[in-house]
């Protein structure tokens, strides 16, 4: 007996098994299932027509496509389901028709897929295309072969990406250099799923830089920090521009999420006039400067002040 | 070097252990594996030692056991489509949240969400401050004991959603999103300069910051999706809602004279502020292979929240500063394959966000000499600029599951404004030149290597100048408009060697080289990052998998200025090297020990330096500023974590 057939009926087995446990045979049930118009095969398990797999496939099986039922594509009353494993895996005549060997499906998604990525993420894009996902194709996910089911599990109850605690290990596979930022200890409560990658990224693509969810890096931040948009009567300037400029949203060792420790952060712009460019020491005149909130110690008011009354000086943000 | 571990080593063990069907499942095996199932999980933990920066966002800071458990009930009538779900998360815990949807699937659908998430200073302030949390503070005036006072803010969301399939391909979406943040947080107010001399240190007052903010997101959009062309429309409001204006302070140190910390009552809180923003997007499959997206959006935002009473207040300037922003959005890209092997994109997108606050003289004191002798201007500055971003990118494949990727990235900024303090540019231009050599598809070894070289230039820096015309320093290229070369290189490796083990390897590595004023060599000098990343996935068999990791991250940055004036013609360069550095490993085992339950053990450390004292030490400046070791407050960060949970579905 050839090595694919005793694999057609090792997957075959916890079926037969299972089907005998619960008292019926495929035959038994296929007497209630109602014939599809098109006559050509019965209702099944989790899609509307999946015996030809469901009859190898299980739970128990090499590629266990069960838990594909828990999920809204195996809601098979919504019409705009798959009818079939077909509608996502192509005809697959060879897949099934194969007795001494067994081809791979025409469309496969997994690590050992031979079918181009493009080629399988269109399959995805045949019913989601549109809203979130339009700015797909001039995404940089999509121009760099990352396939849809890089990050989406079809089949599993729960798809990964989508859950807000286990999200971020999805995008760590890749982003590494985000994966040890999250950690440090300025940070957004990522590890806690409460930001997550998807409050700020669209993976899908944007209009956007850096596939943010909003327009710009600036609109993106005040979804939870609109107390910095303003307008002012004192601006900030970098602050209008770019949060970017002086925070790392993803996480620092400097507090605040602040690129580089004050007052070095400060001094990458201001003028070595009086104060402003001071060496940042531990004692003396000084240390005003460097310790607890350095230049924020007095300059409160940094991203911007509704305040007409500003000492002197516009830009001091002080009060 | 004197260390402290911030953080000590502590493990929370969150055993995830009951798991009971929360409704009964009859016997029908196929139905368990094929239909949603529900779960409710207890839990309890215990915390080792006292850790503020381990439940900054939990609540979980001090130490003891833990109670917690999530749920998730589950229903779907299949003949109807309708789905209820009640999803709950840490529901023991501070950072709590809660779903409930109810959908029918294809039709319509609605969902509730309560979502709450703490956030804890990490150190206590000791204080004899009093009215902390309220807008009206009490400062003692002269050095007093203090208590321990932890400062916290929570945020308190609730979401709401609703969507509706309608006839013709179009879906209806509602959100409505509420969030009250309350608390205080770190804040303060003094000066540099005090009696009996300009040079003197400086008084501070720590006067935490009330928090009482309201934030609510509400919008529509109407959805069209038919086989080649997609349609989103909307529009999305955001409204900022602050209980206080402005602070206000009695008490308080008055040495100082007229800079005297005490002088600084009220202070102006964050303003109540708003945006409206309407939108249209598009993307048209003109053939299989060609695509077009459009994006256009029109967004204002407006502040217009009322002036407090101040002691210097110029006639004619209102009540409110009338702010006003507009900004527009069009994005555009094209995508097409016009041979088999050859991919393109075109990208194009240009924001005009405008400033249309009206300019008064605000500040009646402002053309007075300041301790330097300068005089400002005492107008606001409203600042707006158009941004120009076009990308262009080739793709070929070549043979062996090779592919070549080349492209070319260009952003314009051009901005409105003249410099005072700081320099100022009008406009900066950046051009980048990226290529890449990918292998996919390929069974044992696949990867990327790519190159990208930017280059950053723009118009001649603006003379910063004072009031009266005088030229004010004009040394500094600041870091976001200098003009700056950057070289990077990445490489990433996945190899699998036998087939139950995979390996991930990722090298990064960037180089930055500023450009200075003219006649300065002053501000940012060089600058370069690396990252190193390596992964390994060993799997025993299709339920149990072993992981590990490591990954550190450097970056480095040389900058420079003057020591400060006075007295000023001893002015003196000094440099700096900056660093951040992070070494992160973790381990991890994941499997199914029974047919229900999912195991996952996972161990991980961080360590991360806040160098500072290193940073200190490595300034060349004059002796007079050097500084002694006996203070140096070396930080480390060193978090460890151990992890357990068991999972399952009944």
């Amino acid at each position: 007996m050839s090595r694919q057939i005793k694999k057609g009926l090792l997957h075959r087995l916890p079926m037969l098994v299972l089907t005998l446990a619960l008292g019926m045979s495929p035959n038994s049930e296929a007497k209630n299932a109602s014939e599809d118009t098109d006559g050509q095969s019965e209702r099944g398990i989790v899609l509307r027509k999946d015996r030809e797999c469901t009859d190898c496939h299980d739970e128990t099986s090499e590629y266990p496509i069960l838990a594909i039922g828990k999920t809204k594509h195996g809601t098979t009353i919504d019409s705009r389901t798959p009818s079939s494993c077909k509608s996502c895996h192509g005809e697959s005549n060879d897949h099934l028709e194969g007795e001494t060997t067994m081809p791979m499906p025409s469309i496969t998604f997994g690590k050992n897929s031979k079918n181009p990525i493009d080629e399988r993420n269109q399959i995805c894009l045949n019913c989601h295309q549109g809203g979130k996902r339009m700015h797909w194709l001039s995404s940089t996910h999509a121009n760099r072969d990352t396939a849809c089911t890089a990050c989406h599990q079809i089949h599993a109850a729960q798809d990964k990406v989508r859950d807000r605690v286990a999200q971020a290990e999805v995008c760590f596979v890749c982003h590494k250099e985000q994966r040890a930022q999250i950690n440090r200890p300025s940070r957004h409560p990522i590890r806690e799923g409460k930001v997550v990658c998807s409050d700020c990224h669209n993976p899908h693509g944007s209009a956007g830089p850096s596939k943010m969810v909003r327009d710009s890096v600036n609109e993106t931040c005040f979804s939870c920090h609109m107390e910095k948009r303003g307008p002012f009567i004192y601006n900030h300037p970098p602050v209008q521009e770019n949060c970017a400029i002086c925070h790392n949203p993803h996480g620092t060792t400097a507090p605040n999420l602040l690129k580089v420790r004050s007052p070095f952060l400060c001094e990458q712009c201001h003028e070595p006039n009086s104060h402003q460019s001071s060496p940042a020491t531990l004692t003396g005149y000084y240390r005003r400067n460097t310790l607890a909130r350095g230049c924020m110690n007095c300059h409160t008011q940094i991203h911007g002040s509704n305040n007409p009354e500003n000492i002197r000086n516009e830009e001091v943000f002080q009060r | 070097m004197q260390q402290q571990n911030i953080l000590h080593l502590s493990t929370i063990a969150a055993v995830l252990t009951i798991t009971t069907p929360f409704t009964a499942l009859g016997d029908d095996m196929i139905k368990q594996m094929t239909k949603p199932q529900s779960t409710i999980q207890f839990g309890a933990g215990y915390l080792s030692d006292d850790n503020a920066r381990f439940g900054q966002f939990s609540g979980l800071r001090d130490e003891g056991a833990y109670g917690i458990f999530n749920v998730d009930i589950l229903r779907r009538n299949d003949d109807s489509g309708t789905w209820f779900k009640i999803i709950g998360r840490n529901l023991g815990l501070q950072n709590r949240e809660i779903r409930l949807e109810h959908s029918k699937q294809g039709n319509w659908g609605y969902s509730v969400e309560f979502n709450q998430t703490p956030r804890y200073e990490p150190f206590p302030a000791i204080t004899a401050v009093e009215g902390i949390g309220s807008a009206q503070l009490e400062v003692p005036t002269i050095p007093t004991t203090g208590n321990p006072t932890q400062l916290k803010t929570e945020r308190e969301s609730i979401n709401v959603g609703i969507n509706k399939l309608l006839p013709g391909n179009f879906e209806l979406n509602l959100h409505f999103r509420n969030e009250e943040k309350d608390g205080a947080r770190i804040f303060g107010r003094g000066n540099r300069l005090g009696a009996p001399s300009p040079t003197a240190v400086g008084g501070f007052e720590f006067t935490p910051e009330p928090i009482n903010f309201t934030t609510r997101q509400f919008g529509a959009t109407l959805d069209y999706t038919g086989k080649d062309l997609q349609v989103t429309g909307g529009y999305h409001g955001s409204i900022f809602l602050n209980k206080n204006s402005a602070l206000h302070i009695t008490g308080g140190s008055d040495v100082g004279g007229i800079y005297a910390p005490n002088n600084f009552s009220p202070i102006a809180l964050p303003s109540d502020n708003q945006a409206h923003q309407a939108f249209l997007s598009g993307g048209y499959s003109f053939t299989p292979t060609t695509r077009g997206i459009l994006k256009a959006s029109y967004t204002r935002a407006t502040q217009s929240d009322s002036f407090f009473p101040t002691q210097f207040a110029t006639p004619g300037i209102g009540s409110n500063l009338g702010g006003q922003v507009d900004t527009a959005l069009v994005q555009s890209s094209l995508s097409a394959r016009p041979l088999p092997k050859l991919s393109l994109l075109a990208n194009a997108r240009f924001e005009d966000r405008n400033d249309n606050t009206p300019v008064f003289f605000y500040n009646p004191i402002a053309l007075e000499p300041d301790l330097n002798g300068n005089r400002w201007s005492g107008l606001n500055q409203p600042r707006s600029f158009r941004t120009w971003n076009s990308k262009f990118e080739g793709s070929y494949a070549l043979p062996m599951n090779f592919r070549f990727i080349s492209g070319i990235d260009y952003e314009h900024w051009d901005r409105t404004g003249s410099p005072a303090t700081t320099g100022h540019r009008s406009t900066t231009d950046e051009i980048s030149y990226r290529a890449e050599l990918r292998r996919t598809l390929a069974e044992t070894v696949t990867g990327t290597i790519s190159y990208i070289h930017s280059d950053r230039f723009g118009s001649h820096f603006l003379t910063n100048r004072t009031a009266t015309g005088d030229p004010f320093f004009n040394f500094i290229a600041p870091i976001n408009l200098a003009d700056r070369k950057r070289d990077k290189v990445r490489l990433s490796v996945n190899w699998e060697p036998i087939d139950p083990l995979s390996v991930q390897v990722m090298i990064d590595e960037s180089w930055d080289n500023y450009g200075h004023r003219a006649g300065s060599d002053l501000g940012t000098q060089k600058g370069s990052a690396r990252n190193y990343s390596i992964d390994a996935v060993y799997s025993f068999s299709e339920l149990w998998q072993a992981t590990g990791w490591f990954s550190r991250n450097e970056t480095f940055l040389d900058q420079a200025s003057l020591t400060p004036s006075p007295p000023r013609h001893l002015q003196e360069r000094w440099t700096v090297g900056l660093d951040n550095i992070s070494t992160a490993f973790g381990a991890g085992l994941n499997g199914r020990p029974t047919e229900k339950s999912i195991l996952a053990l996972i161990l991980s450390t961080v360590i991360s330096l806040i160098n500072l004292i290193n940073q200190l030490f490595r300034m060349h400046k004059p002796i007079r500023y050097q500084i002694s070791i006996s203070s140096s407050p070396d930080l480390d960060y060193l978090l460890n974590m151990l992890f357990k949970k068991t999972m399952g579905s009944g």
